[in-house]
């Protein structure tokens, strides 16, 4: 097995949906909203950093849109546009709580997908966007994987920095109360759906960038990328994690990536072994998660560096 | 329906209901047949008594802007709060608790109270910033101050799920006190108190009233409700049965027959 390349994907990937399941802990832990949509929010990123990267449309292209800006540009749009989508979604489902918010946001995000399979004219469709500009190259004497790796953990300390500064704030400590006990939480002057709302808007702003910084990594954008799977990988992240430790959470991500990736990357010296380890990977997925949830790991290491929120 | 609430009442009204009234699942719980009146002087010690579905937690929730009056209107220093929501009514100056005690469970006693305060840091204009540190450090003084002075200054540290029912209670008198409130409605704060930390309530409630606090107190324990208060309101079935001094409350005989049940009860 090729391990430093396997630590480098863990690092890439394992820091970019890092970056998704800070946002929805921002909004599930400490907002107290249930986001089953947030893979939305992450393709919104991933297509508009492909759809202002790329060259405008040529011979065989479906796609109207391509506007050939720099990659730096094309991300703070991505980031943007995250947050006008957050905008809209949130407008009509803040009112609902729990699940009742989870289905709508679910059910945005599949419109959404259904949208990017079937409205050609933005992201080709099935085929999706596939000229993404991989900008970064060798720096130097450092390849290009560990430059992408650097960028992928430097937007995870970003976000993390941020919200970590947000939720230690006077801001923090009401969001808890408004949790906890939202008419408790009214009567003392808090401003709940505004705050709910601003938490909402804010936590799907750094999602956007990492749904770019994936777009550049794949060097695509594309419905199958974006099911509601991702969702749910993010979910068990975050519980796996644990809701109440922004580390923990971090942690609780790499660590699934990194066992998703190593079931991908063992190399298997037969046929035979590979079907009996397909047909025993989802049972040991299964122990896995169960340990990890009875000793929580990822907490503790997170609470033993006395970094826990 | 003005009353006189002894010297206070040359302050003027603070707070006022005109013809409220509250229906659920189309059962009248507040207002009647011509919507519930009465007014609240600034200064003043309300007490507000009833039989149980009376609708006295109902009225606190229509003064606060947890529920919205169906008819009427409330008003608040002259403005009218009645369809505000109930955070900017708590931002003008109403307080208030709740007949089943509310806390923030994740957070310590302390932390609670200084929940209840407003900080500048809660806005996320400043949030990121570290201008608020410095007001932070004054509320988190003013919180131990205020637990200081509800008796729960060593329970401070302490989680709200190991306080008992009256500790609770205590904790949301001490969360809204941190906010210097203009009114303070407090929804039956001697229940499940025990008797010294019920005696010091009534000690801490002379002092607000001394100090000009203008007090609304819901209270089934008329023992300590008619030896504080200086006027008092009587509701039944969602209407005003009577209102007047503690002694005539007392001596009323529709009050006796729909609430004390006996002419000693009191």
């Amino acid at each position: 097995m090729n391990w430093p390349q396997l630590l480098v994907t863990v690092l890439t990937l394992g820091s970019i949906f890092g970056v998704v399941t800070l946002s929805l802990n921002l909004q599930y832990a400490r907002g107290g909203m249930i986001n089953f949509g947030i893979v939305a929010y992450f393709a919104v990123g991933a297509y508009t950093y492909a759809i202002f990267t790329q060259p405008p449309p040529q011979g065989l292209d479906q796609y109207k849109f391509g506007f050939g800006w720099p990659w730096w540009a094309a991300v703070i749009v991505a980031g943007l546009a995250a947050l006008v989508f957050a905008a809209v979604t949130g407008w009509p489902t803040l009112r609902l709580r729990g699940e009742y918010l989870a289905l709508t946001t679910f059910a945005f995000a599949e419109v959404f997908h259904s949208l990017l399979l079937n409205e050609r004219r933005i992201g080709n469709g099935t085929v999706g966007l596939a000229r993404v500009e991989r900008p970064f190259g060798d720096w130097g004497p450092i390849e290009e994987k560990y430059v992408f790796a650097g960028a992928a953990v430097l937007l995870l300390v970003a976000t993390l920095v941020v919200f970590r500064r947000l939720l230690v704030s006077p801001y923090g400590r009401a969001l808890d109360a408004i949790r906890d006990d939202e008419t408790a939480a009214l009567a003392a002057g808090k401003p709940a759906q505004q705050m709910r709302r601003q938490v909402f808007l804010i936590s799907a702003v750094p999602v956007g960038f990492a749904g770019a910084v994936y777009a550049m990594f794949t060097t695509l954008a594309q419905p199958s990328l974006f099911t509601a799977e991702v969702t749910f990988i993010v979910w068990i992240a975050l519980v796996l994690g644990g809701e109440r430790s922004v580390y923990g959470v971090v942690l609780g991500t790499v660590g699934l990536v990194f066992f998703e990736e190593i079931v991908r990357a063992w190399p298997f010296e037969t046929v035979r072994s590979a079907q009996i380890a397909a047909a025993v990977e989802h049972v040991v997925t299964g122990l896995v998660f169960i340990a990890v949830l009875r000793y929580q790991p990822f907490q503790a290491a997170a609470t033993r560096l006395k970094v826990s929120k | 329906m003005t009353f006189p609430g002894g010297a206070a009442a040359l302050n003027g009204t603070l707070l006022e209901a005109r013809h409220i009234s509250k229906r659920f699942s189309g059962l009248q719980a507040v207002g009647g047949t011509d919507g519930l009146s009465f007014s609240v002087d600034r200064g003043a010690f309300v007490g507000l008594i009833g039989p149980n579905g009376a609708g006295k937690s109902t009225t606190f929730d229509l003064m606060s802007g947890v529920q919205t009056s169906d008819t009427g209107s409330v008003l608040f220093d002259g403005h009218d709060i009645t369809r505000s929501s109930p955070d900017t009514i708590a931002e003008q100056g109403i307080g208030r608790t709740f007949q089943t005690p509310r806390a923030f469970e994740s957070l310590t006693v302390l932390q609670n109270v200084v929940a209840g305060a407003t900080s500048p840091g809660e806005s996320l204009r400043w949030a990121f910033g570290r201008s608020w540190r410095n007001q932070e450090t004054a509320t988190v003084e003013s919180a131990k101050a205020t637990l200081q002075r509800v008796g729960l200054h060593e329970r401070a540290a302490a989680r709200v799920g190991d306080l008992s029912g009256g500790e609770l209670r205590m904790l949301e008198v001490a969360r809204q006190l941190v906010r210097d409130p203009t009114v303070l409605l407090l929804d039956e704060p001697t229940a499940g108190v025990h008797p010294g930390l019920q005696e010091r309530l009534a000690g801490l409630l002379q002092d607000l009233h001394s100090g000009g606090m203008t007090l609304v107190v819901v209270e089934h324990n008329l023992h300590f409700l008619l030896a504080l208060a200086d006027h008092i309101l009587v509701l039944a079935e969602g209407e005003l049965l009577a209102q007047g001094p503690p002694a005539d409350i007392r001596a009323d005989p529709a009050v006796i027959s729909a609430y004390l049940g006996g002419s000693d009860a009191a």
